[in-house]
């Protein structure tokens, strides 16, 4: 059930742009709910970085149209609640990242009385504090990654645009990253998560998007984008020709060792394929569905 | 206040960048090597005799004027040195992404940096201005008679810069930017002085091809305005029309309201383009 229009952060439809005779984004048309933590996907060139700066106000739609925090796109009041961590980030490299947080805490419009306070806990929660006061043209590319981040969360944004997050962050990094997405949600900020790693945005998503070519081709929760169980894999005792029969009747089998896999049963066939195992006297010491991961998902949308 | 808030950041950026430190150890050493040449020329001895003093003074004037031209220009190139990397090269690395996403009008990021510009020239035109005019005083006697106006106009070149440079930074590269503006003032201040030699030769076309290259770019008409105030009644009594680096009479008034209005025009017309264009 989509949410009503009051609880949506970004509520877009038919979302176009186009230079020249390129159409870099077709036709987008997203709903996302406020405190929501969506995944947007797609290959390179799909449109996706374009469709960020739409949403953003950053480039003027050539078609269609929408409201992000309940204002028309662009609108400067939306831009006091949002965050945004570009994918290609560059900050003032002659500014410490304690003076690049000051400024665009300026701009963001945080209240002097706050600002300290505030910029101490970013530091802390990007783990830059120790760091602080050095200038930022110091910095190794995953820690300016993270001078990004921190700014991006300045000012209690209600939605953050998060666009390859961890592009130059190391595995430690990237767990923290995942650990904030989380904290965000569950303070009920929006996270607008683009990334080509799939597993994070697997680990981290309610709902994805998966754009192609300027066009959505797969949206909805992540759970039913992945699919339901494509498959169960089973160890068995000795098998007769009944027993094959039957695993057939439910799949294609392939057989390695004591295991059988038996592929394209769905989720809610399993219980009963076991009964029939175990009615037809099969021994049955392990049972594991097999679920499709967002990467599997992925590929078989572009390559479809 | 995001304008301040830009601003600052501008200045504070020249600062850290040790652009001013650079800028003002290369003025001293310009005040230093000038000052030489000055003190040469107050103290040259003709058949065992010095220069009369209202000879040194009519030649310091006329050196004087060739200095303010190396000034001007250094003020003109660096107004597009510093523009166009102000705006197009932050556009370019993606700087400006994050700022434009925050509640601020495009409009106030174009003019906090104008500001900033201005501001940082000016100070650089009026110190070396009156650092340079201290030191030819100190070593021939000569003082100019309207130091403070001339070095105002001289920042008008600079903001002329500033201004047409940030024009095509608010759509161009920064490279692309920077070169359109020193070539467009490279031409106004040739068509200038082709214009001078039309004015003595009488050839009208080549008077009305500078009045249209000063239309389009005032930056010759300030620099023109500037020497005028540097120059002593008696220099200018002497001349005959216009020289490269000498003025007999200032730009006409309307010229010169054109040549302010110009600036305001070519800013607002900067501020439009850069709101109304896709990141």
């Amino acid at each position: 059930m989509q949410p009503a229009c009051a609880d949506l952060a970004i509520d877009v439809a038919h979302l176009a742009k186009s230079y020249g005779r390129i159409d870099a984004v077709s036709d987008v048309s997203l709903q996302i709910a406020r405190g929501e933590t969506f995944g947007f996907l797609g290959p390179n060139g799909a449109g996706k970085t374009t469709s960020v700066k739409m949403l953003l106000g950053l480039a003027r739609p050539t078609g269609g149209g929408g409201t992000l925090l309940g204002r028309p796109l662009g609108d400067r009041r939306a831009r006091a609640k949002v965050g945004y961590l570009p994918e290609l980030f560059r900050y003032h490299d002659w500014m410490t990242a304690r003076e690049e947080l000051a400024f665009h805490a300026g701009l963001a419009g945080v209240p002097h009385a706050d600002r300290a306070r505030e910029i101490d806990g970013i530091l802390d929660l990007v783990g830059l504090t120790r760091r602080a006061n050095d200038r930022i043209g110091t910095y190794s590319k995953g820690m300016q990654q993270r001078v990004g981040i921190g700014v991006a969360l300045l000012g209690s944004p209600e939605i953050v645009f998060l666009d390859e997050p961890t592009s130059a962050l190391d595995p430690v990094g990237r767990r923290d990253v995942r650990e904030m997405v989380r904290a965000l949600k569950a303070r009920g900020t929006s996270v607008f998560l683009n990334s080509h790693l799939l597993s994070e945005v697997e680990q981290t998503c309610d709902r994805v998007a998966i754009v192609d070519r300027g066009r959505i081709v797969a949206a909805g929760p992540l759970a039913e984008v992945v699919g339901g169980a494509t498959g169960v894999r089973l160890r068995l005792g000795a098998l007769d020709e009944a027993a094959f029969a039957v695993l057939r009747r439910y799949g294609s089998v392939a057989a390695s060792g004591e295991w059988q896999t038996v592929a394209g049963v769905a989720r809610e066939a399993v219980p009963a394929l076991v009964r029939e195992l175990a009615a037809g006297g099969v021994e049955i010491y392990a049972v594991e569905p097999l679920t499709a991961t967002l990467e599997q998902r992925f590929m078989e949308v572009m390559d479809a | 206040m995001t304008v301040l808030s830009i601003a600052s950041l501008t200045l504070h950026e020249m600062i850290r960048r040790r652009l001013i430190l650079v800028a003002a150890i290369l003025t001293v050493l310009v005040a230093l090597l000038t000052g030489f040449a000055f003190h040469a020329l107050a103290t040259k001895l003709y058949h065992g005799q010095p220069l009369p003093h209202v000879q040194v003074l009519g030649i310091a004037a006329q050196l004087l004027t060739l200095v303010a031209y190396m000034f001007s220009l250094i003020f003109a190139l660096g107004g597009a040195f510093v523009a166009a990397p102000a705006l197009a090269g932050d556009v370019d690395t993606g700087l400006l992404l994050p700022v434009l996403t925050r509640p601020v009008r495009r409009v106030d990021i174009v003019l906090g940096k104008f500001l900033g510009l201005c501001a940082f020239l000016s100070v650089y035109a009026f110190a070396c201005g009156l650092l340079e005019f201290a030191v030819v005083r100190a070593t021939t006697g000569y003082w100019p008679p309207h130091p403070f106006v001339a070095l105002g106009y001289l920042c008008g070149v600079a903001i002329v810069m500033v201004s047409v440079t940030m024009l095509f930074a608010s759509r161009l590269s920064m490279v692309a930017s920077g070169v359109a503006a020193v070539v467009l003032y490279g031409v106004a201040w040739i068509v200038g002085v082709a214009s001078d030699i039309g004015a003595s030769a009488h050839i009208q076309a080549m008077v009305d091809a500078g009045t249209i290259s000063q239309l389009i770019l005032p930056s010759d008409a300030f620099w023109r305005t500037a020497v005028y105030h540097l120059e002593p009644a008696a220099l200018i009594a002497r001349l005959h029309g216009n020289a490269p680096f000498m003025v007999a009479a200032p730009p006409p008034l309307p010229m010169l309201l054109w040549s302010f209005g110009w600036i305001v025009v070519v800013v607002a017309a900067a501020c439009w383009s850069f709101a109304t264009r896709d990141f």
